[in-house]
């Protein structure tokens, strides 16, 4: 199964490499970090201030953003379309279990969306690293993961739409519709319901379990500027009540889950549906 | 009970979408050794009958290949050989990578499908340069890698020029000659494949089967 898991994530990160789109996403993305070290170190020398922490802050809204709505794209394309163009009817009737198409699609999407989160964030750690030590580079660390983390969940959710769309513009559009929701959505329904039901704080747990994208923001905030303005009302419940330690193994662990949960759903829904 | 020399046997097989019966309790058997064509007016139910035979579509009813039922596991799969109707490989890679690929998933050379040289087209060649009819040509061989017992074949023959329609009919006929079973949905019983041992006819759902074979014995006409 390995195998085909492997041959098939080459097959499928070859095709990806070759959308022409993709290098341009990159390299924008790139230029968007490059943008944000800039500016974050020039406005706190201008205010006579030495570290990397405004470039951070930056960079953690970026990276939670933008790499995310490129793996859920991806990630619902992929599969769609090579079913909509009945290449999945010559894979699957191969001797090869439908679980390994999905696994090999989704560690091809994954394996695109690293490398541009790695050339993003290299192009901004050659601005920091003039002025930061040893110890932002830790953060900075933190914020890749963080990123990393929630990028690849997002693939994973993004493979699951592409299983159990039916072509793949409704699984392009189902990304597009769940990343406003993930960025957007959950938080304000979260922040609107939250005084008025009392939802106390399973409504805040909630809030952080079910999204994501808010799990990998917190998770690079509470590493690198653990205050309480800046990691919002979700992120300040989770360091009161768990700790800094804590609240990062946590949210680990749900980041962990949210890549696990949706490619296995996605190997069961590929498995059960016609292809 | 299918009697010993037959490679697939399908028993009482329906399959809906929704309220709409495409296939209703369709029962056949297939020897080892025949060219069969399954004909119907479009929307007949062809497409969706070789589909459930191939393991892609859910059905109620049951199948056997060689005693073993449909869908079966990944050494069923081994068994099968499938070529859709319309198949689209990325306009980005090359043949060969193509090629690569599903040798390597079936562990098997285009090289041994029988196929004459210059029907698979040239493997350097960018999958987004080839015509309608050469991708049909690389999707057929495809199909045929590791030579499997039943071929499952959905108008193999459409956009095909005669040259390439002529070489697909024969290589079928080897295939056939060595003890596989060929099942080739086709909207005209008539098409280029010569003579079909077996004239599988669907309507309203339902199929209607012609041996031809037993015709011929008997001294009927094809």
């Amino acid at each position: 199964m390995t195998t085909h898991v492997l041959r098939l994530a080459s097959w499928e990160l070859r095709r990806l490499s070759r959308l022409r789109w993709l290098p341009a996403l990159a390299v924008l993305f790139a230029a968007g970090c490059l943008v944000n070290a800039v500016v974050g170190l020039r406005s706190l020398r201008a205010l006579g201030l030495t570290g990397i922490g405004a470039s951070l802050d930056g960079l953690v809204t970026f990276g939670v953003l933008l790499p995310p709505l490129l793996a859920l794209v991806l990630g619902a394309g992929a599969l769609a379309s090579t079913r909509e163009h009945e290449l999945l009817s010559l894979l699957a009737t191969q001797p090869v279990r439908r679980s390994s198409i999905v696994i090999g699609t989704f560690l091809a999407v994954a394996a695109v969306v690293a490398a541009t989160v790695g050339l993003g964030f290299g192009a901004a750690l050659l601005v920091l690293s003039q002025a930061t030590g040893s110890a932002d580079l830790l953060r900075l660390a933190t914020v890749v993961a963080a990123t990393l983390g929630t990028s690849i969940a997002a693939a994973a959710i993004g493979v699951l739409l592409g299983a159990v769309a039916s072509n793949r513009l409704q699984a392009v559009g189902a990304a597009v519709v769940v990343w406003f929701g993930l960025a957007l959505g959950i938080d304000l329904i979260f922040a609107g319901l939250a005084p008025g039901l009392n939802l106390g704080p399973r409504g805040l747990l909630a809030a952080i379990v079910v999204n994501p994208v808010e799990q990998g923001r917190i998770l690079a905030l509470l590493a690198t500027r653990p205050e309480p303005q800046a990691l919002g009302p979700f992120g300040a419940y989770l360091d009161d009540s768990f700790g800094i330690a804590g609240g990062l193994g946590l949210l680990g662990g749900m980041l962990a889950v949210w890549i696990v949960a949706p490619v296995t759903a996605a190997c069961v829904a590929l498995c059960r549906r016609d292809v | 009970m299918p009697s010993p020399d037959v490679l697939l046997s399908v028993n009482g097989l329906s399959k809906r979408y929704g309220d709409a019966v495409v296939l209703d309790a369709v029962s056949f058997e297939l020897p080892a050794g025949v060219l069969a064509v399954v004909t119907g007016r479009n929307g007949a139910g062809k497409s969706t009958l070789l589909r459930c035979l191939a393991g892609l579509a859910s059905f109620t009813g049951s199948a056997t290949i060689l005693g073993t039922s449909l869908p079966g596991n990944l050494d069923t799969r081994g068994l099968l050989g499938y070529l859709p109707q319309d198949v689209r490989f990325p306009d980005s890679v090359t043949v060969a990578e193509v090629v690569a690929l599903f040798e390597d998933l079936r562990k098997a050379t285009v090289d041994g499908t029988g196929l004459p040289e210059g029907f698979v087209p040239d493997a350097d060649a960018r999958v987004a340069t080839l015509s309608g009819g050469q991708r049909q040509r690389l999707a057929t061989a495809i199909a045929l890698l590791g030579g499997p017992r039943l071929l499952l074949l959905d108008e193999p023959a459409a956009n095909l020029d005669p040259w390439a329609e002529g070489a697909l009919w024969q290589t079928l006929e080897d295939h056939r000659r060595t003890g596989a079973a060929v099942l080739v949905a086709t909207p005209r019983a008539d098409e280029g494949h010569g003579a079909p041992d077996m004239v599988l006819t669907l309507h309203a759902g339902s199929i209607q089967t012609t041996d031809e074979r037993e015709l011929m014995a008997a001294g009927g006409e094809r």
